[in-house]
């Protein structure tokens, strides 16, 4: 008969110093996982990290800006050119403009096509206040590449909800297309549009018109920085005939 | 008469709540007045104010809102709105009505009931009485201690050599530039008493003093006045200026810090200032003002009964009944403080106030004098229907500069105003906040160079996790982010946020909104439906 002795494998038999050290890597093992169970723990009640943000610097009375224009410049880049078929010219001064606004007389709004871009008082036609738009009726369909946008430029101001908006039909019914739309909170009720605002200067806005087909054309605002009125100097609407 | 006057001084003062009171709250807040309310906040929640030697003038305009907050059982900060700062203005602008009684004697019935009803209706003083700064409190401090010191000239005594020596305490303690309204009243003295010796006019029997008094002239007196007097004039001034400079003994340096100060506001005053005008700013501002596609607004009318009133006081008995030695007074300090303002370099539309409102003292008395020079019916008919328009016109204009023409720079009084662009920006920020989980909890951050991003932390002030930076810090990102446009931060480039408006905040300095594109989101899908 065999006699089995009931021993411990020799790796199991640690010296009594390696014994400790054994024990002290299982307390640290044990302690690890106790933390990571805590932070664990942890991440189900997350708090919001409270930063230090710097508190406001007091100031003293800001100096008085002369009403001169563009003191403040927003941007000095240039404007890219906009690359557009040959033949194709402004057809704005041969259209027949209207408006949203009550109190503009057709003799007033032919002023937004007469090619005169001075923001002069005489110049500068005054559309009421809220959303209002001017529609040029084409007298037929064209390709159009771009409609440039003149608002009062006499200073620095930017003009609140700018949509342009071409269709087939005056009522603005039939296959209408949303060429530009900063109305960020649809608050003109025509869609959030996802354009930038920007600032009025000498060189108008340019509305890239990719080719749309259209006879009628819409500009809408809905006031300024500066003012509730919508303001306007001039429209340019470029295209060239249906081919 | 006697209860006729009273009854007027009740209608006036009536009149005057009537055009200062309304809508107090439309007109954003101006830089300074948004300065003022957050400096003061401290006092309220903290009990902490502290003096400034380089800005901001002195503590009268925050202690004493903290007397009408504790008065009117206020709410917490947050909830405060512009109208209760700006009614305490108010209160001190309806005060220069209230302190009249005390120069009545000076300018004659008549000629207080005129100086009532001008400083009730004067565009100046009404557009400022609703403007939450130090000039308002200056002019009431200044009248005080005129009144005080008329008072003791009539009836000497030490009560009223008292209250003139705290008004003039509590006028240091509002505005810096009370040196000059005592320059001013000094050097009119002397012109008074030039005059006296070059016309070698005995003094009125008006002019000696009680005989209740007496024992006050048999004491030793320095330019007619009992030295023991003056010493205790001086120690109240000194008193009130200790207590409030050194925030009633809990900041030791303030009282020294209030003479400190003059070195900066010497220096601005030379020339190192953005606020750099020509001599005739003022005059400009309150004769004829007349910017493009804006009507005119001119208080010449004042101007031109001020100069009858105190031409007038040159005769040897005003026809107006108003002692001349005080009109003499009133109309060399009344030159005198102009000609000091208009040389400085240095110039604000609300220092005007200082010499605009001794002005309309002596206008009053010129209402008067011309009346009783008019001999016939007809011509104070005439007359008297000339200045009643007057004043109807002065009062519409009042009406307008603080209506239609609250934020237009076709108002002669505002400068540097905050535009009604900028409470649309604020009101975009709040409402997107509140679909956030976050709230009032979410972070913001407002960059704009040299700190030029005032009044916003007063309007922001219900939010409390906002950052103020000079510049673009290395991690400009936040959910809501209130940029300068002349940054040209375009924070939109990386698509994660969207720009979603430019707004003004003051002519011609603009702020962009920038907007984390998933907020932005949850702001369209859940805000109520914008209205048209």
């Amino acid at each position: 008969m065999n006699s089995v002795r009931k021993t411990s494998p020799p790796d199991f038999q640690l010296p009594p110093r390696r014994k400790l050290r054994g024990l002290a890597v299982a307390a640290g093992l044990l302690t690890l996982t106790a933390l990571l169970a805590g932070r664990a723990g942890a991440a189900d009640e997350l708090v919001p990290l409270v930063l230090k943000l710097p508190a406001p610097m007091f100031i003293g009375t800001p100096k008085d800006m002369p009403a001169s224009p563009n003191l403040e410049k927003p941007s000095d880049k240039p404007r890219p050119p906009l690359l557009v078929p040959k033949g194709v010219s402004n057809l704005a001064p041969a259209s027949t403009v209207t408006t949203s606004s009550t109190n503009a007389t057709a003799a007033n709004l032919r002023k937004i096509v007469d090619g005169s871009k001075e923001p002069s008082d005489a110049g500068t036609v005054m559309l009421r206040k809220g959303t209002q738009f001017l529609q040029f009726d084409l007298g037929a369909a064209y390709d159009l590449f771009a409609v440039v946008i003149w608002h009062s430029h006499d200073s620095p101001k930017v003009y609140h909800d700018v949509i342009v908006r071409v269709a087939d039909d005056a009522e603005f019914k039939t296959n209408v297309r949303t060429l530009f739309n900063n109305d960020f909170d649809d608050s003109s009720h025509l869609g959030a549009g996802t354009d930038r605002e920007y600032f009025e200067s000498h060189e108008g806005r340019l509305v890239d018109a990719k080719g749309a087909r259209a006879r009628y054309v819409r500009t809408y605002s809905k006031g300024s920085t500066d003012s509730a009125l919508n303001e306007y100097t001039e429209v340019e609407i470029y295209g060239r005939p249906a081919q | 008469m006697n209860r006729a006057l009273p009854l007027l001084m009740l209608l006036v003062i009536g009149g005057a709540l009537w055009l200062r009171c309304p809508e107090l709250a439309e007109r954003p807040l101006h830089n300074d007045e948004a300065v003022n309310a957050i400096k003061f906040r401290d006092l309220w929640e903290k009990g902490q104010y502290r003096y400034d030697p380089n800005e901001h003038h002195g503590p009268t305009l925050f202690y004493a809102t903290l007397a009408w907050t504790r008065l009117t059982s206020a709410p917490t900060f947050a909830q405060m709105g512009e109208a209760r700062f700006r009614m305490v203005t108010v209160i001190f602008g309806i005060g220069l009505l209230l302190l009249l009684p005390l120069v009545a004697d000076g300018l004659g019935r008549g000629g207080t009931a005129m100086a009532a009803v001008l400083t009730a209706v004067s565009p100046a003083l009404v557009f400022y009485s609703r403007y939450y700064i130090h000039e308002m409190l200056l002019a009431f401090f200044t009248l005080l201690a005129l009144g005080a010191a008329w008072r003791y000239h009539v009836r000497p005594g030490l009560k009223w050599a008292l209250l003139a020596g705290a008004a003039l305490g509590l006028m240091q303690a509002t505005k810096e530039t009370f040196v000059l309204t005592l320059a001013a009243f000094a050097g009119a003295l002397v012109c008074n008493h030039l005059w006296l010796r070059w016309t070698r006019v005995p003094t009125p029997p008006w002019l000696h003093t009680d005989p209740a008094s007496a024992s006050h002239s048999e004491r030793r007196r320095i330019a007619g006045i009992a030295v023991t007097d003056i010493v205790a004039g001086l120690g109240m001034s000194l008193v009130v200026a200790v207590l409030l400079f050194s925030s009633f003994f809990t900041n030791a340096s303030g009282p020294l810090d209030s003479l400190r100060t003059y070195a900066p506001w010497v220096n601005r005053a030379a020339g190192a200032s953005p606020h750099l005008h020509p001599w005739n700013y003022y005059f400009e501002h309150l004769l004829w003002f007349h910017p493009r596609k804006g009507p005119v607004f001119s208080e010449a009318l004042i101007a031109l009964l001020a100069l009858v009133g105190g031409l007038s006081g040159f005769r040897r008995v005003p026809l107006s009944g108003a002692n001349p030695a005080l009109l003499r007074v009133l109309a060399s300090y009344t030159l005198l403080l102009a000609g000091m303002y208009s040389g400085l370099a240095y110039k604000t539309p609300w220092c005007l106030l200082s010499f605009w409102h001794s002005a309309i003292l002596l206008a009053g008395v010129g209402a008067v004098t011309l009346w009783r020079s008019a001999k016939s019916i007809p011509a104070k008919a005439f007359l008297g229907l000339g200045i009643a328009a007057g004043v109807g016109h002065l009062a519409w204009q009042a009406g307008q500069l603080n209506t239609n023409y609250a934020t237009n720079r076709r108002n002669p009084y505002i400068y540097s105003q905050t535009s009604a662009s900028l409470l649309e920006l604020v009101d975009q920020v709040k409402a997107v906040a509140q679909t956030t989980a976050a709230g009032d909890h979410l972070l913001l951050k407002v960059m704009a160079p040299e700190s030029d991003y005032w009044p916003l932390p007063w309007y922001l002030r219900q939010f409390d996790q906002v950052g103020y930076y000079g510049n673009l810090p290395a991690d400009p990102y936040a959910p809501i982010m209130i940029v300068a446009a002349k940054l040209n931060a375009e924070l939109d480039e990386q698509k994660t946020h969207l720009m979603v408006g430019i707004f003004e905040l003051r002519p011609q300095v603009f702020l962009q909104l920038y907007v984390a594109k998933d907020v932005w989101r949850d702001y369209l899908a859940k805000r109520p439906r914008p209205s048209e």
